[in-house]
């Protein structure tokens, strides 16, 4: 029954486009809400005691067993629902997750008014609800391990490993000041206000007086950390500038340290009723231990991965899982010594990103991209769908006074915690935070699942009020979440607030950032002032000199940072260009439709006429061609293709490389042949294919890439491109290039050129070349529908 | 916003350190005192911008002027026409940077200038081919009327997204 609602339900999603008409949107809700009636009832019946199952099973065995010597009828079908019960109902789940995610968007209105957070706890309301009313018991979903262990690190993993360091670095302190100091306030102020509140009433006794100072602290440390599951699913929608974005969000990652402290510190402490000055400076240092120590682990980790990496060049399946595995063993290991995991987690991608980028294939770097995406997305989807289902389960302890007042402190607690503290970190600022900044950062301070659990944690035993704090912190998560959530995007409109901008950094925006930051740190030195470049560049200097040569493969080590990013643009504008169609440039099949057809000269010129120039040149290069072929012959060995799992042989994307690359020089040489012979000479250009089109095409057809040969008697070599080291790959443009100094000599008498100094040694030469195969190689994929551009900044700025 | 009487004295006080001979003037050879600038790629074009073009010596005011560029921007100046430019605005500090760049003070960037920034970054780590087809797509990047250099106008437009008032400014010279 499940399975057929699943296939109709699937099958109608996709036919079903935004400009269908009313009925048929009424249809798919209506089939969307039957999927999840159907699918909540085996999860309801499952989560049941299923004492009647056992005893079936056992009977079944006895009979077995008692009646061997009777023959049954052969069971042609039978349900075991038992044996995959587990796994089936994580799956439905995460299905369920997806399904919601798809639905949202075809609804577009909705999507844009209420935050996908808001929707998916509301889902989770009903979920809950309709199990409730199936009379079954609602599965503990919001079970803490599951959270802390399975359901966070993947959303914590994507941000650390994607974080912008520099924003980052450069707010370093304006985010610890918001993470340390403001959490600590938010705490004490609404615990000790809380207790207060608690306290009168004298003369209506209620159970909150048995409430103590200590449980009171408790929950404030609880609810004051601002949530980094919550931050994100809000904020990444309504695009407000990098700093405002870098500053909530860094405070909600690095306020996890306060929070593990005062979580244990006060806990330890609830029973015994006092806490010592001694126990409040061992909380101190206890805060140092778990937040340097998280960060250490993290960092060692990093940096074992990025070590790992620099060897997985024969093995570049794996290269993805080496990332996913340290990290999660980082977080597992900082949580094992209940250092903060999540600060650890951030370390550790922070740390090996670098490194491992500049080892890894290019496709491994996309597997990772997606990957992370996808778990951190389907995590964030489930923790609110789980949010709204226990929010159903309860059990519930609703005290109009003590909630009340929570929520009110929460707003109130922040407001003043921001301000206060912007007074006194714009006094440290170059550039200062405006009031509308405060009032985003105070108002995007969001509560999430974090609290939550933490609640939940709590021992029953100890505390008597477990039910009437889990329901006050499930209000104020309800609270931001909903309403904040739904307000800020008007109001960031309404406060004109800078948006984010599109971050396509040009090749100028890098060369004058690094020419800024070598001129401000002379003149750092001359002030004689050990400022913030001075130490960013003794940094910079230590890492180019010790930690890349250890931790990077190969030739790559000692690729300067400009030289990096100018390559990878230059790929991705090689890319685009044979995508939109630029091959109407290649000179491959051009010779004679460029001479005949397209050159439409103004006068007859008078030095060499581009009619004869052309074919020469392309009967020369043939010529080098087949020299080139026929004097590496012997030094080719033909590799056969087998398939073989472990190893990443060339595959026919990548097989386009060598051709590529030919087309590529071809492509410099014509172009500067012709600009300098005439200036007229123009080669219209092919009216560019649409996207989808060029898309489906180039996914589609591998061999869009290949060009065909200028003379069919050419002999074409099919070199195993996965080890491009290989002493027997033959690196062509290498060959090229050394094939063309002379030309370049003979034909340039009226240029006045430096001379070249590429005609160096041949080994920079071959390191070269082999770099650039092994770049372009590493870079022939598809580059995904919404590049990150956040990529592109350099590690070290 | 004026510089604050602390600051002056500091920065009088770098200023005798550096003049090892007290002649009250600082000279060449004591630019290339300070160690961490030999190791600096455009030290040398660092130093040369302290001294006014066919002077051989930096007087005291002079320095302080220089090092003014680096000063936070004051960003609630009231944008009043008449006053002259404050130093340390945005388009000053600009302006600074572009003649580093333009050693000929000709208000123009070109290829032959750029190339020789990118030598000096990158030095010995890179192929002249390299550094020819970087230079050659940062001036097609950024040079919009087509007279294959960079005027002070589209320096100024490349940099728009970045934040110069936070990149050029030092907290030490508030």
């Amino acid at each position: 029954g499940v399975s057929c609602f699943l296939q109709t339900a699937c099958q109608c999603l996709p036919g079903c486009d935004f400009g269908s008409s009313l009925p048929e949107r009424a249809l798919l809700l209506v089939l969307v809400l039957v999927f999840l009636q159907g699918s909540v009832l085996p999860l309801g019946a499952a989560s049941s005691p299923d004492v009647s199952h056992q005893d079936k099973t056992d009977n079944h065995k006895v009979e077995a067993q008692g009646h061997n010597y009777t023959k049954k009828a052969f069971p042609v079908l039978s349900i075991d629902y038992h044996y995959i019960q587990t796994p089936f109902e994580i799956s439905l789940w995460v299905l369920l997750a997806s399904l919601m995610k798809l639905g949202f968007h075809l609804i577009p209105r909705l999507s844009s008014i209420v935050p996908e957070s808001c929707l998916l706890i509301v889902v989770g309301l009903l979920v809950g609800g309709l199990i409730k009313l199936a009379g079954e018991q609602v599965p503990p979903v919001m079970n803490t391990r599951l959270f802390f262990l399975c359901l966070l690190p993947p959303i914590i993993l994507d941000a650390g490993y994607f974080l912008p360091i520099r924003p980052f670095m450069e707010n370093l302190g304006t985010i610890l000041m918001f993470a340390v100091v403001g959490t600590l306030w938010n705490a004490f102020f609404i615990g000790g206000l809380l207790y207060a509140v608690c306290q009168i009433q004298p003369d209506n006794p209620s159970s909150l007086h048995q409430i103590e100072l200590l449980p009171c602290l408790l929950f404030g440390s609880i609810i004051s950390a601002v949530d980094p599951v919550a931050v994100l699913a809000v904020f990444e929608e309504i695009h407000i500038n990098e700093l405002l974005h870098i500053l909530v969000f860094g405070e909600s990652l690095l306020n996890d340290a306060v929070t593990v402290v005062l979580y244990h510190l006060f806990e330890e402490y609830s029973g015994i009723g006092t806490v010592s000055v001694l126990d409040g400076f061992l909380g101190v240092i206890s805060f140092l231990v778990v937040a340097l120590g998280g960060v250490l682990v993290g960092a060692i980790y990093g940096i074992l991965a990025a070590f790992t990496s620099r060897f997985t060049s024969h093995t570049r399946v794996i290269e993805p899982l080496f990332v996913f595995v340290y990290s999660y063993m980082a977080y597992l290991s900082a949580e094992m010594f209940h250092l903060s995991g999540i600060m650890a987690l951030i370390a550790c991608g922070a740390v090996m990103r670098p490194y491992v980028e500049a080892n890894i294939s290019h496709k491994s770097h996309t597997t990772i991209k997606y990957f992370l995406k996808m778990w951190s997305s389907v995590s964030e989807t489930l923790i609110f769908i789980f949010l709204g289902v226990a929010t159903v389960d309860g059990p519930h302890n609703w005290n109009w006074t003590f909630v009340t007042v929570t929520v009110i402190l929460c707003l109130v607690a922040r407001v003043i915690g921001v301000v206060g503290l912007t007074y006194v970190i714009n006094k440290f600022r170059i550039v200062k935070l405006t009031t509308k900044d405060q009032f985003i950062v105070a108002y995007g301070g969001l509560r999430g699942a974090i609290a939550f659990s933490l609640g939940f944690l709590l021992d029953p035993a100890h505390f008597a009020m477990r039910e009437m704090f889990l329901t006050a912190i499930i209000t104020v998560i309800f609270f931001t979440v909903f309403v904040q959530g739904m307000t800020i995007k008007p109001l960031v409109e309404l406060l004109a607030v800078k948006k984010k901008q599109e971050a396509k950094r040009s090749i100028n925006e890098e060369i004058h950032t690094q020419f800024l930051d070598h001129l401000l740190t002379g003149i750092e030195d001359i002030c004689g002032h050990y400022g913030h470049h001075h130490w960013k560049d003794k940094l910079n200097r230590f890492n180019k000199k010790y930690v890349k040569k250890c931790l990077i493969a190969g030739e790559r080590s000692k690729e300067p940072q400009l030289i990096a990013f100018y390559h990878k643009m230059e790929m991705k504008q090689a890319i685009e260009l044979v995508e939109s169609g630029g091959g109407v440039k290649l000179p491959a099949a051009m010779p004679s439709t460029v001479s005949m057809q397209n050159i439409q000269p103004k006068k007859p010129p008078p030095a060499l006429p581009p009619e004869r120039a052309l074919p020469q040149l392309s009967k020369g290069r043939e010529e080098e061609i087949r020299k080139i072929l026929r004097s590496n012959l012997q030094r080719t060995r033909q590799r056969l293709r087998s398939y073989n799992r472990h190893t990443l042989v060339a595959d026919p994307y990548e097989d386009g490389l060598n051709d590529f690359l030919i087309k590529k020089q071809k492509i410099i040489e014509l172009e500067k042949k012709i600009t300098e012979m005439n200036n007229y000479l123009t080669v219209p250009s092919a009216p560019p294919d649409s996207p989808t089109i060029t898309r489906a095409r180039l996914a589609s057809d591998p061999q869009a890439y290949s060009v065909k040969p200028t003379s069919d008697s050419v002999p074409t070599i099919q070199v195993d491109l996965a080890s491009p080291q290989s002493p027997d790959s033959v690196n062509l443009m290498d060959e090229f290039r050394n094939a063309r100094q002379p030309e370049q000599d003979e034909d340039r008498g009226l240029m006045m050129k430096p001379p070249s100094e590429a005609k160096g040694p041949k080994r920079p030469e071959d390191a070269e070349g082999a770099k650039d195969q092994q770049r372009l190689m590493r870079c022939l994929s598809d580059p995904g529908p919404s590049a990150d551009e956040d990529e592109d900044e350099p590690f070290l700025p | 916003m004026k510089i604050s009487p602390a600051h002056i004295i500091r920065l009088y006080d770098r200023f005798e350190f550096l003049d090892k001979e007290g002649s009250g003037q600082l000279r060449l050879e004591d630019f290339a005192e300070v160690k961490e600038l030999a190791m600096n790629p455009i030290g040398d074009r660092i130093i040369g911008a302290f001294f006014s073009p066919g002077q051989e010596t930096v007087d005291f005011p002079s320095f302080v002027r220089i090092l003014a560029h680096f000063r936070p921007t004051d960003k609630n100046r009231a944008k009043d026409s008449t006053q002259p430019e404050p130093v340390n605005s945005r388009t000053s500090k600009l302006k600074f940077a572009f003649q580093l760049y333009d050693q000929d003070r000709d208000g123009k960037i070109s290829r032959a200038e750029l190339l020789q920034v990118l030598r000096e970054m990158l030095g010995m780590q890179v192929t002249e081919e390299q550094l020819e087809s970087i230079a050659d797509r940062a001036i097609q990047e950024a040079d919009l009327d087509r007279d294959d250099a960079i005027s002070f106008e589209e320096f100024r437009k490349s940099l728009e997204k970045v934040n110069i008032e936070h990149k050029m400014s030092i907290r030490f010279l508030r």
